[in-house]
């Protein structure tokens, strides 16, 4: 309310400010720059209402300091025409007399602290203070002190200030005041242009215009001082005033530029409440990438999520996530958290207004994106150390099986062998008491050398790594109780885990079946694809250990009954 | 006959050793692992050697890689795989790539110095030897209908000694039978399973284990 209040005030003082400079310029048209035709009064009309009314708008837009510096600028580009001799009022004319050269300083600090009202670096800061103390002390307060009206200028209406008159110092000051004002001018131009080129693109997109106008801006001014330096004093001949004209030309530019920077910043906050109604109705995996991509305009974007624990990032699936190189970051955060890290081409997130606008839009998606891909990331990080554990388990059952063959198994034949030595040494003692026992004690033998066959056949079967799954299932038919047709099978080798699982299927098929298995396998699109028809079965399947196996080797299981069958079928992937 | 004996276990290569002397064959080395062995057919040019499967360093199918070795530079030396593995894989390894002179009995059999010998006899000759359980488990193993089933008892155990690699000649002897008798059995065997008759043996050898393993 208040500040409706007095943007109407300002208002009303501006436009006070333009009528008296409107009425001024009429009066005396001869030493104004503005002067007695229409483009000129247009042009001095045109640049002060367009810098008090984007002043105005600023200030309503919360850019407080923005907005003082522009309708300053205004009342300064007013205040040029105030020491013409016909000014009826003496503080009008001691006010013109030291202010009139303040609008470029304003102009110039108005254009680089666009949009924020702050300066970005010294060098910034230092050019633009420079610029005011030319245009104010220099230029303004000093030679007003010793600038006496009657002296030379009777005409004038009284100077308020006059401390003394001295003429010489007075012209003295002015001159260098003009040299000054020339050079601090060109200065301004200079770090517009620089700010310009340093820009990044989307930067030079939403603010380029007003950086341009402000260059030319600047630059017209120093040229007016340059050429007035002749003269000694701010002069306003015709080159002047066609210069002067130009100004107020590029002013309006800079209006201009700021109105687009404006409505481009409502678009993109339209773009990101509208990101906020798709979220509301329904998020999509993907879709808040998408979303944004198309908000700030680069199709590469890419987002990922922090872990908190190992400083990991991960996509929604879980999967780590590395961003390619020459990408620039840019973290989106809420409630001071991390919510999730973009990648994307350098400067498409420069606007940190636009960067809060979306993390606070899309807080809620973000942050369910987040768990998600955290929850997917445990998922991956468990799947993979039970993978671990079952290869930890088959690798010390594949240990023990040998263990068995070639420590117990092959010390027992090697006994039979002895004991089949002694016998022959008994020689035809065959049928004696002696000879029976250890025909008994090499029977008994031979039955422990049988079952532990079986035993370590039991715990692994060599058959699988040696010949792979299919000389394994061929094996496997070989000693099944029931029939196991093997319709096809191919016999390239996979990863250890995948056919430790796709046997183990296999097995537990046959061994849970009634009156036969069907088996059939192929590759189908770079995975595995197992089908095993186990017909009736007699035993129940252990699906949660076969889940888990196939599940370890990165596999799918389905588990189908129709009509009382079971159909197993499940894919594996395989490297090429 | 002389043979070159490797085995890693140093029990079983001694009473092996002593069976084979006490049978009259001539153990020319023995040794310890397959290196060892390709060095030992260098130096002494066995005519076969007896060769334990499972060897240092892996124990798993070094046997099967030392008869590979030995037969690129010397094709004429005899193998004699000893094994303790009963599924016909590693015999089809074997036979399938050294269908001659070569092969594979379950380590247990050898205690019968008959059968070991007389597979070594066999081998010099330029048969192949699979051991009898394994072609038994083959033969037994659970089939839906299967042309198996319209064969006689005699004529399954043709197809068995068929399987295990013996000639005509060998079966006849083995069943006491004339070989006339024997090749008319082997005709209406292998035309009932659908085995193209031919005339080599080795190939012979192979397509009945082939159908028998399917």
């Amino acid at each position: 309310m208040f500040r409706k209040g007095a943007a109407v005030a300002v208002a009303g003082v501006c436009v006070a400010v333009g009528v008296f400079t409107l009425d001024l310029v009429h009066g005396d048209p001869d030493s104004s720059f503005a002067g007695a035709g229409v483009l000129g009064r247009g042009a001095l009309a045109a640049a002060g209402f367009a810098l008090a009314a984007a002043g105005l708008a600023a200030w309503l837009r919360g850019g407080h300091r923005f907005g003082s510096l522009l309708v300053a600028g205004s009342l300064a580009w007013f205040l040029l025409e105030w020491i013409v001799p016909k000014n009826p009022s003496s503080l009008a004319f001691t006010t013109g007399l030291v202010l009139y050269a303040c609008c470029f300083p304003l102009i110039g600090h108005a254009v680089l602290a666009f949009p924020s009202g702050r300066l970005d670096s010294a060098v910034e800061r230092i050019t633009v203070a420079g610029a005011y103390c030319v245009a104010a002390v220099v230029l303004g307060l000093l030679p007003t002190l010793v600038f006496d009206p009657a002296a030379g200028c009777n005409e004038c209406p009284g100077n308020l200030l006059l401390v003394t008159g001295r003429d010489s110092i007075h012209d003295r000051l002015v001159r260098v005041g003009v040299w000054l004002g020339a050079a601090s001018a060109a200065a301004l131009a200079i770090v517009v242009v620089l700010r310009l080129v340093r820009a990044s693109p989307t930067a030079r997109r939403s603010r380029g215009l007003v950086l341009v106008a402000g260059a030319v801006y600047l630059g017209l001014v120093a040229a007016t001082y340059a050429t007035s330096i002749d003269r000694g004093l701010l002069w306003n001949g015709d080159l002047q005033r066609r210069l002067w004209v130009a100004q107020a030309v590029a002013i309006v530019g800079i209006v201009v530029g700021l109105v687009w920077s404006w409505i481009r910043a409502r678009r993109g906050s339209s773009a990101v409440a509208r990101l906020v109604l798709e979220l509301a109705h329904s998020p999509p995996a993907g879709g808040l990438r998408d979303a944004l991509a198309e908000i700030v305009g680069d199709p590469t974007l890419e987002l990922a999520y922090p872990i908190e624990d190992a400083g990991r990032l991960v996509d929604t699936d879980g999967r780590p996530v590395v961003f390619a190189a020459g990408k620039e970051h840019t973290t989106l955060v809420g409630d001071g958290r991390a919510l999730a890290v973009a990648a994307h081409a350098p400067g498409v997130l420069d606007d940190d207004q636009l960067v809060a606008d979306v993390a606070a839009a899309a807080r809620l998606v973000l942050e369910n994106e987040r768990l998600q891909a955290a929850v997917h990331a445990r998922v991956d990080d468990l799947r993979a150390s039970r993978a671990r554990i079952l290869e930890a388990g088959d690798a010390e059952r594949q240990r023990l099986e040998r263990d068995l063959h070639d420590g117990a198994q092959q010390r027992l034949v090697g006994l039979a062998l002895s004991l089949r030595l002694l016998r022959s040494r008994l020689d035809s003692g065959a049928e004696t008491p002696l000879g029976r026992s250890i025909a008994a004690a090499d029977g008994d033998l031979h039955e422990a050398i049988e079952g532990l066959r079986r035993l370590a056949h039991g715990i692994f079967p060599a058959v699988l790594s040696d010949g792979g799954l299919s000389a394994a299932v061929v094996a496997l038919a070989e000693d099944a109780p029931i029939p196991i047709h093997v319709e096809s099978l191919p016999s390239d080798r996979y990863a250890p885990a995948v056919e430790t699982a796709a046997y183990g299927l296999v097995a537990a098929a046959a061994a849970a079946a009634t009156a036969r298995v069907f088996v059939r396998a192929g590759r189908s699109d770079g995975r595995l694809v197992l089908e095993i028809d186990a017909g009736e079965i007699g035993n129940e399947l252990e699906q949660t250990e076969l889940d888990d196996r196939v599940s370890a080797a990165g596999g799918r299981l389905e588990v189908a009954r129709p009509d009382g069958r079971v159909v197993i079928r499940a894919e594996f992937p395989c490297a090429s | 006959m002389r043979v070159v004996i490797a085995d890693d276990e140093a029990l079983f290569r001694d009473g092996l050793t002593g069976l084979l002397i006490g049978a009259g064959v001539e153990v020319v080395a023995k040794v310890g692992t397959s290196a060892e062995l390709v060095r030992k057919v260098e130096l002494t040019r066995p005519d076969a050697a007896v060769v334990d499967i499972r060897m240092p360093p892996t124990h798993t199918d070094e046997g099967l890689l030392a008869v590979e070795e030995i037969r690129r530079v010397r094709p004429q030396v005899g193998a004699l795989v000893l094994s303790h593995y009963l599924e016909s894989h590693w015999a089809m390894r074997l036979i399938e790539e050294h269908p001659e002179r070569s092969g594979y009995l379950l380590k247990d059999r050898v205690s019968d110095v008959a059968v070991l010998v007389d597979a070594l006899l066999r081998i010099d000759e330029g048969e192949c030897v699979v051991d009898p359980t394994i072609v038994s488990r083959l033969v037994r193993k659970p089939r839906e209908r299967s042309p198996l089933d319209e064969l006689s008892e005699r004529e399954l155990e043709v197809l068995a000694l068929i399987a295990e690699g013996h000639s005509n000649e060998g079966i006849a002897k083995r069943l006491f039978l004339s070989t006339k008798t024997v090749e008319t059995h082997v005709r209406h065997i292998l035309s009932k399973l659908g085995i193209g008759e031919t005339a080599d043996y080795h190939r012979r050898v192979l397509a009945v284990l082939a159908y028998l393993r399917a």
